[in-house]
């Protein structure tokens, strides 16, 4: 017996040593068609590298945006800088709950924000996030959070780009990599907006399967720790769902629920119901906006959160003038005839202390 | 749980280790451990079904005591019925209910009368097919005098409930398996190796093989209407390797594991693509399933004496019985009756016993005849698969007729043939040159040294990882 245990301890030492040798050696030398559940991609599609570098010289915005590519393609941080305000995009591609929470983990405390806009899209809460992690592991850092994020998703292609993402970042392997501005027809505009050349969405007509929205019960959790983590710096938070075709929106069975479930979390917008979008000429496939789209978009957040990321603003800038500027938003508000949806009556919460 | 989770690679080693080191004091202690590990293997997937196990094992134990103090013949036989009609009365509520009910409404349809009638909505409870038959053949063993009734209660409910056989078999005999439960297992070190060795053969086979070949099987069942005949008969076969990998892996997993607890089971599986004839076949395929029926079933009909009539009757009753085991649904009746024709010819000609020895004994290859008639009998076997695959008797209909359409002889297209054929083609000759063998890696590299005998062993796990599935495919036969 005691042979077997001391045989089966050296060997699983022996397994862990080969298994990672033969990865590093598959990682560097095999084709990607060859790599089944390896998938370490920097620089890869969505430009997480660049953000991710941006962000690291980033300090003190008022805005920062979070989310999937919903979030990186739909809100352009040029548009807020011509209102004033300096925002950051930490949206990445099909970022679940699990990497929003680490991503907030590690850089919440430099950015500092005033405003969170987190785009909360109700596939990303249903993934199970593996494409979402190797994307994180191969273009920011490895550190413990990211150790436990692989064991929270516990999927075999995670493990594997981690063990070969950390013996690159062990041996400085993509010291001197840049990733270029211009990829196919994406952009990247400084504060981590991704801009699209205009294509038009040929799938509009296609017939989608009707689900249920389930999301996992370990996105649930970690979409809780995000609230937590935000509540507990004292930030204010805005959840939003971007528009999507008609057809990708009305898949979704339930769509009250999800509804009904954000709105109970934090200040929620669906702006499927608030803006009103072309499924061909506003975006490019069934789930992302065009450039088109991203402007009426733009339109839609500024009429819907004028009033509500005016106040915060105030609120925590500047004091001493708050109630002048509840005033000036309450007079605004007459004066060009909002409706009554967007200016509720929390929005102007800050009026209590008028 | 199943095999391929990581809770088992968990619970695996927590309970091996509790197993030898803390229960191994004394028989009781190791038969009390086994049972609750094994409820709690069986319980962690659904614990409300636990109780079935629970009753089912009750009921065929009580039964054991009663034909044991028993003399009586008809008192006896009364308790062998009422033993049988508990057993398979579960298999018909949990498995077979909505079937019948179903089928019931259609063909008073049929005859223009509607009734209405509601089918429940039953769960049906994973191994319940695999436990039910060990818990029976117990019962029938002991009124037939094979085998003495246990007192023991404790090592016959782990018998029924031994967890890794629990879910899908091997569907070990008490004569067998029972006894080992009233030793006190001892570790050997050898036997715990072949089991190791064993496991690791059955996830590569489960994970590289059945999972893979899913992929392309789902698809193609799904799309034959627009695939060319090509395609469609690669589908085919790709189902005969998944359904084989799948099954035999699980077999092989469970049988290693066994053997790491020092428990020996019997043999499941043991080549049948390179039988010669579909007889040789089922003597080779599911064996503990096939040699139950054989034993409780066809030899207490007469098996194959009587008149022709009998041996007819005798050989449909249960191949449509075997087939109608595996799943509630026309498609397995049809692909069981398909069997019993394959099976007539050869039982009629007396040839079904022909071939009991491995293919090519004492050679390397076999030849051409033996070639011919292997090819032939997984043509055989491969036709019927696809009843067996089908969601219904029309698609099945509906999959042959296109495959014998004017695209025959076009090639296949999206198949995936080059990312499964080399995997198809290694498994195929490893189990060439290991047939005589009790899993195809059992000789494999025994003899090289340590170092190099690891590097492969660590080899196989590198291409487990890199290649199996990242999504959870369950085994085949759970839903059986």
């Amino acid at each position: 017996m005691k042979k077997f245990i001391t045989n089966i301890s050296l060997f699983v030492i022996f397994v862990i040593l080969v298994y990672w040798s033969l990865i590093i050696i598959w990682g560097n030398y095999m084709p990607p068609s060859f790599n089944q559940n390896l998938n370490y991609r920097i620089g890869s599609y969505g430009h997480m590298y660049s953000r991710i570098n941006e962000l690291k010289k980033t300090k003190d915005v008022d805005i920062l945006f979070l989310g999937s590519s919903h979030a990186y393609r739909g809100f352009d941080t040029r548009i807020f800088k011509n209102s004033g305000y300096r925002s950051f995009n930490l949206g990445s591609s099909g970022q679940t709950p699990i990497q929003t929470n680490i991503l907030l983990e590690r850089y919440l405390d430099t950015l500092n924000p005033k405003l969170i806009i987190y785009e909360v899209f109700p596939s990303t809460f249903s993934s199970d996030g593996v494409e979402s992690s190797v994307d994180l592991i191969a273009n920011d850092k490895i550190d413990f959070k990211t150790f436990r994020m692989a064991i929270e998703l516990n999927n075999v292609k995670t493990y594997n780009t981690l063990l070969y993402g950390y013996y690159r970042q062990l041996f400085d392997k993509d010291k001197g990599f840049e990733e270029g501005v211009l990829k196919g027809d994406d952009r990247y505009v400084p504060g981590g907006f991704v801009e699209q050349k205009l294509v038009y969405n040929n799938a509009a007509a296609a017939k989608a399967e009707m689900i249920d929205w389930t999301p996992k019960p370990y996105q649930i959790k970690a979409f809780e720790n995000i609230l937590k983590l935000i509540k507990e710096k004292q930030i204010e938070l805005i959840l939003v769902q971007s528009p999507v075709t008609r057809i990708a929106f009305k898949k979704y069975k339930n769509n009250k629920n999800i509804d009904a479930y954000f709105s109970k979390k934090a200040e929620y917008y669906n702006f499927n119901y608030l803006v009103n979008m072309n499924d061909i000429l506003n975006f490019y496939d069934e789930n992302h906006l065009n450039q088109e789209g991203v402007k009426v978009f733009k339109e839609g957040v500024r009429d819907a959160l004028y009033f509500f990321t005016f106040e915060v603003l105030c609120i925590i800038r500047v004091c001493n003038i708050l109630c002048i500027s509840i005033a000036v938003t309450a007079a605004s508000a007459q004066v060009f005839g909002r409706s009554t949806l967007l200016v509720r009556q929390e929005h102007v919460r800050g009026g209590a202390c008028v | 749980m199943l095999f391929t989770s990581t809770e088992f690679l968990i619970f695996l080693p927590i309970v091996f280790l509790l197993y030898w080191f803390v229960f191994q004091k004394n028989l009781k202690l190791q038969n009390y451990f086994i049972l609750a590990i094994s409820y709690l293997f069986y319980g962690w997937w659904d614990w409300r079904c636990l109780f079935l196990v629970i009753f089912c094992s009750g009921i065929n134990y009580l039964a054991g005591l009663k034909l044991a103090s028993d003399k009586n013949i008809k008192s006896r036989k009364l308790v062998l019925s009422l033993s049988c009609v508990f057993s398979i009365g579960l298999l018909g509520v949990f498995k077979y209910f909505n079937f019948f009910v179903d089928n019931f409404i259609s063909a008073f349809a049929s005859i223009g009368i509607h009734l209405q009638a509601r089918t429940l909505n039953i769960v049906l409870p994973v191994g319940i097919s695999f436990y039910t038959l060990k818990a029976l053949g117990y019962t029938i063993d002991v009124y037939k005098g094979k085998l003495e009734a246990t007192k023991d209660m404790i090592a016959f409910f782990s018998f029924v409930g031994f967890f890794p056989q629990l879910l899908a078999g091997p569907i070990d005999r008490a004569t067998t398996l029972l006894p080992q439960f009233y030793v006190k297992r001892t570790f050997e070190y050898h036997n715990a190796v072949e089991g190791m060795r064993q496991i690791l053969w059955g996830f590569l086979k489960k994970i590289m093989i059945a999972d893979k070949c899913a992929i392309y099987v789902n698809e193609i069942f799904a799309n034959h209407e627009t695939l060319p005949a090509g395609t469609l008969v690669l589908g085919a076969i790709y189902f005969a390797f998944q359904i084989y990998a799948d099954f035999s892996g699980y077999s092989d997993i469970a049988i290693g594991t066994s053997r790491l607890f020092g428990f020996t089971s019997m043999q499941n599986f043991n080549v049948p693509y390179f039988s010669r004839d579909i007889a040789e076949f089922w003597r080779r395929w599911h064996i503990s399933l096939t040699t139950w029926f054989r034993d409780y079933l066809y030899i207490p009909l007469g098996g194959n004496r009587g008149t022709k009539f009998h041996v007819v009757r005798n050989t449909f009753i249960i191949f449509l019985i075997c087939g109608f085991w595996h799943g509630a649904n026309w498609t397995f009746i049809m692909w069981g009756l398909i069997n019993a024709l394959y099976f007539l010819p050869l039982l009629l000609l007396g040839k079904n016993r022909k071939n009991t020895d491995t293919v090519a004994h004492g050679r390397i290859l076999p030849n051409i005849k033996e070639l011919f008639q292997m090819g032939t009998t997984f043509a055989l076997a491969v036709f019927a698969w696809i009843f067996f695959r089908a969601d219904s008797i029309g698609q099945a209909f509906s999959y042959i007729g296109h495959i014998f359409s004017k695209s025959l002889l076009s090639a296949p297209k999206g198949s995936g043939a080059a990312h499964i054929l080399p995997l198809l083609l290694i498994m195929i000759l490893l189990e060439w040159f290991q047939r005589e063998e009790l899993f195809a890696t059992a000789k494999i590299g025994y003899t090289w040294p340590k170092p190099v005998r690891w590097s492969c062993y660590a080899f196989i796990i590198f291409l487990i990882g890199m290649y199996m599935q990242t999504t959870e495919t369950p085994f085949i036969y759970f839903q059986f």
